[in-house]
């Protein structure tokens, strides 16, 4: 998923479905594009589960609208780069098969 | 962010008693990676620790609350609040299991002081345990990882993940270094030393932690808490008995599931709602904190909780750290009894033997070099996940 949920009532962005505007309480969405975001945060995880890619860098990004994501990072980014969410990877290997979704990578 | 849900305030808590729940009793097993013992029987031994200690018999017991995680997982077995009724030799008590991921302790000992606290049970028995050590790490790991938001399990994230973007994040926006993170697991590894209840009694230095293999950067080994098998209770009493402590408060709040749903990567909301509404439920705040028991499941978790309760001021908890004011003789000790890095981490123990920690504390009954002199109040924060949950302990021994 690429997109993010916008609250209709205030505009609040979030990359994690739920009921309720953490913001303001409405309960009606529309689907955005995440457009690009800035990284706040990098780790590099060397011990990960099963089905993980090892070592699994990851970042924690902020997009507009108030929404963070914590997601599979590129290489070569740091604190403060601009990245995008890109859909299609296989993220983790599990035994009802793979899960896909987006990563963060550099803004071109 | 608001926090919609309490705005009728917090409920009084000692509605219709004379005097708060008292702790008149607790006790525990000694922390290890392994214990041989089923956790059926680590619950026990520690239940009979806290019963000793109260010089209470068990019959006088009439309610039990178990606070466990995942046994089901770790032990293949559930039905643990009856079976440690079995063991107890009670029948006719009120007794249930409570599971709240790594705060199931601290969560069992509020059931245990709502219980009390609300006329339903004159002696309350709070347990809890957790034997972690009959899963392989592999399986650990994917057990514990199972509690994270759909979106971020499917990313591969782990606990320690946030740990390192939380370190990786502080050290970025304030002057602390990597060194000054080394030291918070230096000084609960110290403190440790002398608890013979803890996991490691065994001192290391900044160079250790920093030599260390990496687990999420920049947080290494010795950033992070063990695996670990252990039992630890507390018996909670409407009439106070001599040298008791009484619960001056506990409450919990719930954060965001996703942890990237907070606004601020350094935010831990739920630690700071649960801290607020039991100073406002105790009558006091954290200037008249004297103790604390922090949760430190990751090194920078110390900060980020000790910023978010009050006791340090927002950018500023690794000042306390470097100037040793969080050492036992320190103006605020911080996790006296080594804390989850060196006590070490069963899941559902642990939110228990912070309180059990802090009533040896507050009863001064510890060996010397071991306790804070002149301790009066003490809190607790136990928290579940990254910040999914958190449960606050306010303590005060009796004047
Ligand atoms: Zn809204």
């Amino acid at each position: 998923m690429t997109q993010l949920l916008e609250c209709r009532e205030c505009g609040r962005r979030t990359y994690y479905e739920k009921r309720r505007c953490l913001e303001c309480g409405g309960s009606a969405f529309d689907r955005v594009d995440a457009g690009r975001g800035e990284l706040r945060s990098v780790t590099t995880v060397h011990v990960t589960p099963e089905g993980v890619r090892e070592p699994n860098r990851l970042g924690l990004a902020a997009f507009p609208g108030g929404a963070n994501v914590v997601a599979q990072l590129d290489e070569g980014l740091s604190i403060g780069d601009a990245v995008r969410l890109q859909g299609g990877h296989d993220l983790r290997v599990t035994d009802d098969g793979t899960l896909r979704g987006a990563r963060l990578v550099a803004v071109e | 962010m608001t926090a919609q849900h309490r705005d009728a305030g917090v409920p009084d808590a000692s509605l219709g008693l004379d005097d708060p729940p008292a702790i008149a009793g607790v006790g525990m097993t000694e922390f290890a990676s392994a214990d041989d013992r089923p956790l059926i029987d680590l619950l026990l031994a520690a239940a009979e620790r806290a019963l000793d200690d109260a010089e209470c018999d068990a019959s006088t017991v009439d309610s039990v609350h178990v606070g466990n995680m995942a046994a089901e997982a770790f032990n293949e077995r559930s039905g643990l609040a009856n079976a440690l009724t079995g063991s107890l030799g009670l029948t006719g008590v009120t007794a249930r299991r409570i599971e709240n991921t790594s705060a199931s302790g601290a969560s069992a000992v509020q059931s245990a002081f709502e219980a009390v606290a609300g006329g339903h049970s004159t002696h309350a028995l709070a347990v809890g345990g957790e034997k972690m050590s009959s899963a392989d790490t592999a399986t650990a790991t994917e057990i514990i990882s199972r509690i994270t938001h759909d979106r971020e399990y499917e990313q591969g994230v782990t606990l320690p993940s946030f740990g390192g973007l939380a370190a990786a994040a502080y050290l970025d926006a304030y002057d602390a270094d990597r060194r000054d993170l080394a030291r918070i697991s230096v000084k609960n590894h110290a403190n440790a030393a002398k608890n013979e209840y803890a996991q490691f009694r065994k001192r290391i230095d900044v160079d250790d932690v920093l030599d260390s293999p990496a687990v999420a950067s920049p947080l290494r080994l010795y950033d992070c808490c063990p695996t670990s098998d252990g039992a630890a209770a507390v018996l909670i009493t409407a009439e106070p008995t001599p040298n008791a402590v009484s619960v001056a408060a506990c409450e919990s709040a719930t954060g965001t599931h996703a942890v990237a749903d907070r606004t601020d990567p350094l935010e831990i909301e739920s630690v700071r709602l649960a801290g607020e509404y039991a100073y406002e439920s105790a009558g006091f705040g954290a200037e008249a904190i004297d103790v604390a028991c922090i949760h430190d499941a990751f090194s920078i978790l110390e900060w980020l909780e000790m910023e978010e309760l009050g006791l340090a001021p927002e950018g500023d908890a690794w000042r306390l750290t470097r100037d040793g004011e969080t050492a036992l003789d320190g103006a605020l000790p911080v996790n006296p009894g080594g804390g989850l890095k060196a006590r070490g981490h069963p899941l559902g123990a642990t939110g228990v033997s912070q309180v059990v920690e802090l009533v040896w504390q507050l009863r001064g009954d510890l060996p010397e070099g071991r306790g804070v002199d002149g301790a009066e109040r003490g809190l607790a924060v136990n928290v579940a996940g990254f910040g999914n949950n958190a449960v606050c302990t306010l303590l005060e021994a009796d004047a």
